[in-house]
Parts: structure tokens; sequence; C-alpha cells
């Protein structure tokens, strides 16, 4: 192996340490934010609109 | 972390094949139209009508919830509306609200949700309020600010000790919360809730009074309210009417403009008067208007600019 091919290598390898050390970071260190996808379905059951008018009857 | 298949503290954000899944997405257990005066907001378009949504979960579990058979229900036991955003948009329209409330339970566990709404509701010229404990980090509160014109944040306590023992959660959250509503320009006003021998001692709320001053500022408007025996919290008793009082007279003399009493007849409670000159501004009874004496936000009397959005059109 020629001391070029060598260096060329050499920077190869690491570049792919910084990229795998990136990737395995991301993996491990919990997100500060996930964005939660909805559901197609409701797990309990639907009701239709009712009158919308009347105060709501909870607190806020 | 949630492991595959389970529901985080909210009971409402599932860990489905490992992609987190809001399951209340477009489906608000609540659907009303309020006066915005019930949120309570004293200083946002009084007396005008508020469409106001919540969903079941809570990422708090609060020993004294008002609300704690939608909060700390499991959505596979509830009922709910299918509202996607662009519908509930329409309703707001429909029912001629200009404005929308995420409230009753909490809006920061149906945050997706919230944050598409009050996105297209703004561009729709539609104003977004929220109604929440402010237990949330700041990144995501940061980026549904941005939506935002105005919050009524709980401040509970003013102890860590009593967040952790009464709600099962931490103040430092809710106190950069808060902080971060009021850099960002959003119109915030602050609820404390009195329990008796929780948190009704005199130096507390006036520790409570003076952390709201210098971090918020002391034209924040401040609400004290009456505690009712819920959930497991019967054994207390209501807040008496003297402490609701006594906590009015401190932030008063700690030098708070806008103090009111909440969920108990109050006159002067009630009521908004010009921190400069006293007059009378807003008379209110309950959650109904009786006389508004305010020139576009100033005093009629001494021309004090009062805080608040009080014009659809503008800021305050």
């Amino acid at each position: 192996m020629t001391r070029r091919k060598f260096i060329r290598k050499l920077i190869e390898v690491g570049a792919a340490l910084v990229v795998g050390a990136g990737w395995l970071t991301k993996k491990v260190v919990p997100r500060k934010f996930v964005w939660a996808a909805g559901l197609k379905k409701y797990p309990g059951s639907l009701k239709p609109l009712s009158d919308i008018h009347k105060q709501g009857k909870w607190s806020g | 972390m949630i492991a595959p298949g389970q529901s985080g503290e909210c009971r409402v954000r599932i860990n489905i094949d490992g992609v987190l899944r809001s399951v209340v997405y477009g489906y608000p257990c609540s659907l009303n139209v309020d006066p915005v005066e019930k949120k309570p907001l004293f200083h946002f378009l009084p007396g005008t009508k508020i469409l106001s949504l919540a969903t079941v979960g809570c990422n708090l579990h609060c020993r004294n919830c008002q609300n704690w058979e939608i909060s700390q229900a499991n959505p596979e036991d509830s009922q709910a509306f299918a509202y996607a955003p662009e519908r509930l948009v329409e309703l707001t329209r429909y029912s001629q609200c200009p404005s929308l409330a995420y409230t009753y339970t909490d809006p920061i566990i149906f945050y997706e949700y919230t944050y598409d709404t009050a996105k297209l509701a703004k561009s729709k010229g539609i104003r977004n309020v929220l109604v929440t404990a402010g237990y949330i980090n700041a990144e995501p509160w940061k980026r549904l600010l941005r939506y935002i014109d105005a919050a009524n944040i709980d401040l509970k306590g003013i102890t860590d000790d009593f967040y952790r023992r009464v709600c099962s959660a931490t103040l430092k959250p809710v106190q950069d919360a808060l902080v971060l509503a009021k850099a960002a320009g959003v119109l915030v006003e602050v609820t404390n809730l009195i329990i008796p021998t929780l948190n009704d001692k005199p130096e507390e709320i006036r520790q409570l009074v003076r952390w709201v001053k210098a971090n918020l500022g002391g034209e924040t408007p401040l609400h004290f309210s009456r505690f009712f025996p819920r959930y497991k919290m019967r054994h207390l008793p209501s807040t008496s009417a003297e402490t609701l009082d006594m906590a009015h007279e401190i932030a008063i003399s700690e030098g708070m403009k806008y103090v009111y009493i909440g969920n108990i007849r109050s006159e002067a409670g009630q009521n908004t008067y010009c921190p400069a000159c006293g007059t009378l501004l807003i008379e209110r009874s309950q959650y109904t208007i009786l006389k508004n004496h305010l020139k576009e936000g100033r005093c009629p009397d001494c021309s004090n600019q009062i805080y608040g959005i009080w014009t659809r059109s503008g800021g305050s």
C-alpha cells in the first residue's frame, strides 16, 4: 500500500467513525421534542356534536 | 421512556411499534362556547365568547383537580367528537367566536392538535388562548407560543414540595414556562388556587406574589381562586372568603396592579380598577361584564394604558 492510499484509508475510517459516533449519540440521547402522530381511529367511542352554545360544565 | 405498547403519564400518548402516537389528536371530549371571563381571562377581549375545547388526559395528577372526570380518564373509556383542526376552525367562525381556547384539561397533552389548530386559526384571524398548568419543556413551549395570543397559566404554589405532594410535578418548569410566555409577548394572566392548609399561609402567598412581580411584572393580572373539595381532597373545606380577601390585600400591598378573586361572589375582587387613579374600569358580575369604561385600552380619566388585549383588531 502506498503512503497516499494509506492516508486516504485513514481519512475514510476516521470519517466513518465520526458519522457512526454522531448516529449513536442521536440514538442514545433522549430527544428533547418528539412530535406524536395522530391515530385514525379513536380508542373510545364517538359522539355527535350537541349544543355547543351551552356553557361548558368544566372549570376553565 | 415509554415502552412499546405503553402510554405516558398523560394516558394519551402511546408508543406503537416504536412510533409515538397521540390518540386524542382531532378528538375533543368537550366543545363549548364560554364567556372568556370563565377561563379566567379579564384582560383579553372582555365580554366576548370563546370556543373552548379539551381532550381527555393530563400530565399532572392534582389531588384537588376540579375536572378529574376528564383529566384522569382513559381515552378508551371516554366519548369524543371527531373534529380535525380544519373543522374546528370552521366551527369557531360559524360560532362567531373571535378566539379559541385550549382548556379544561391541559393543552400540553394534546400538544400536536393544539399546535396545528392554533397555527391554522391564526392564519384565519382567530386568536388562540391556552389555559394550562405550564408543565412543559422550553423547546416545544416556545414553538407553540408563536401562535398564542393569551394564556392563563396556573401557579399552583410557590414551593417544589407543594407541586410534588399535590400535583405529582415540580415547580421549576412551570416558573420557566411563565417567564418564557411573557417574554414571547403572550398576554399572561396567572391563577393561584388557594387550598386550605396546603398553600394558604400569608407568608407563602406573599412569596408567590413577589415571584410574580419580580419575574412577570406588576401589571400581570393575578387571580386567586377558591378551592372546592373535589377528587382526592374531599376532606378539606372550601377556601373562606376571608382567606381570599387576605391574599388580595397581600398582592395589592406588594404592588400588583390587577388582582382578582374567583369562584366566589366578590365585588371588589372581580372589577378592574385603574392602578394610577383608582377609577373603576370594568365592572363584572361572575362572568358578565356590567360596564366597560375603557377607551381604546386606556383609563377614561387619566389615560393610563391598561395591560391587555382590548380590541379584536389590535394589541394592548
